[in-house]
């Protein structure tokens, strides 16, 4: 054994560790520029990790920039309410006008079906009645569509304004309210006119009409949705004061749970 | 059982009549001043000593330098008056005397509470000064800020109406 061999035992005697050492980061560091490098491999490792904070950042949006956007929202609209209402404006226009057209094309399908129907009984009658009525044909047939409907009738006390009954299908606004706030515009509007013995009869406020029949003490308002025209009107009265009449209202003003009861009954059916 | 009464509260502009009622009605007050435009109306139901609850539907009618000048047709048919008066503004009450004379005549039996508002803005020396014209009218000094004796004007008034 010549001297280079010696050393070069000595060398793998001592040195052997340290090539598998560098040798096993050497093939860690290649599978380290292999994931890195690889757009594919670096997915792998990367993507479940984003998404977890993605899930994470998602959650806490609501929590930690919520109040902040909504801020945000809110200072803009109401720095520029002209502009939201701008560009609002259009939309809704166009929305309304498209539905208006879509409920008028089934009306006047709906109408031209009943026409078509020449010879229906309905329409005999119906011919007859616009005789004996004046009321055109066409406006009886729309009539029959938009059929009007009893809301609510309230018994309310003159002068005072109390509330001496009430009955509605649906819970409307508080009715002692009502019946106050009814009085205080009525009283206005006859104060205003100062024409002796003249009452405000009708009240009109978007969808509802207010039929307000008038009596010695009290007065009965009855708020009425759909079309409410001449012949509804007069039909409604006559209702009224048949009520009037037959359940003698006049002796039962101090009983609110009976006089109500009475309405519920005598109006049930809505059918005028 | 429950009956209503109605309670027509009267006086000046800008004496707190609004602000008294949201204060017994919501509990609530606001130093933002708006004016009454006609008659606004509110409704609380409270319990009385005899068991019984009445509904006070409040009429809270806008302001008047005069009496005379309210609209007649909204004092109709009220069961209760509440008179309302700035203790912080002599104008207010220099003409208590006539004001009540004309609910007394007007109105003969029924139930008046007059009251000052705004105890918080005066002291017991302002009041001793203004002694007598206070002294033969006046049924409470209460404060809508504070909510000092409103709730106790307002109850002992159900009481006198049933």
């Amino acid at each position: 054994m010549n001297q280079d061999e010696k050393l070069n035992m000595i060398k793998d005697i001592l040195l052997t560790d340290e090539r598998e050492f560098v040798s096993a980061i050497e093939k860690k560091i290649k599978i380290l520029e292999n994931t890195v490098n690889k757009k594919e491999n670096l997915s792998i490792k990367v993507d479940p990790i984003i998404e977890t904070k993605l899930k994470e950042f998602v959650k806490e949006i609501p929590v930690t920039l919520g109040p902040t956007i909504t801020e945000a929202l809110k200072t803009e609209i109401k720095n520029s309410q002209d502009a939201v209402v701008d560009a609002l404006y259009p939309i809704l226009g166009k929305m309304i006008k498209r539905y208006i057209q879509h409920e008028m094309k089934l009306l006047s399908e709906k109408i031209n079906n009943q026409v078509n129907k020449t010879f229906s009984f309905k329409r005999f009658f119906r011919r007859a009645k616009s005789k004996a009525s004046g009321v055109s044909e066409s406006e009886l047939i729309l009539q029959e569509q938009t059929n009007a409907k009893i809301e609510q009738i309230i018994i309310i006390e003159k002068g005072s304004g109390l509330l001496l009954a009430e009955y509605s299908k649906n819970k409307m606004a508080d009715e002692d309210m009502v019946a106050g706030m009814l009085t205080a515009i009525k009283s206005f509007v006859e104060d205003a006119f100062q024409k002796e013995n003249q009452n405000l009869q009708y009240i009109e406020y978007d969808l509802y009409h207010i039929h307000i029949q008038n009596f010695s003490s009290f007065y009965i308002a009855v708020v009425v949705s759909g079309a409410y025209n001449v012949i509804f009107k007069d039909q409604l009265e006559d209702k009224i004061f048949e009520f009037a009449n037959k359940e003698k209202i006049v002796k039962h003003l101090k009983n609110k749970s009976l006089l109500s009861k009475k309405i519920k009954d005598f109006f049930k059916n809505d059918s005028i | 059982m429950t009956v209503s009464k109605k309670i027509v509260l009267i006086g000046h502009f800008g004496v707190g009549k609004t602000s008294l009622i949201r204060r017994f009605v919501e509990n609530t007050f606001s130093e933002d001043y708006k004016v009454t435009i006609g008659v606004h109306i509110s409704k609380k139901t409270i319990a009385i000593p005899e068991g019984e609850q009445i509904s006070l539907i409040i009429w809270d009618l806008e302001g008047q330098d005069d009496i005379k000048k309210t609209r007649p047709s909204y004092l109709l048919g009220t069961n209760g008056f509440i008179y309302v008066f700035d203790l912080s503004r002599p104008v207010t009450f220099q003409n208590l005397d006539s004001e009540l004379s004309f609910l007394k005549e007007n109105y003969s039996n029924i139930p008046v509470k007059v009251v000052g508002n705004k105890m918080d803005l005066v002291n017991k020396v302002y009041l001793k000064e203004h002694h007598t014209i206070f002294e033969p009218h006046v049924d409470y000094f209460v404060s809508a800020k504070t909510g000092s004796k409103v709730e106790k004007l307002f109850s002992k008034l159900a009481e006198a109406l049933i």
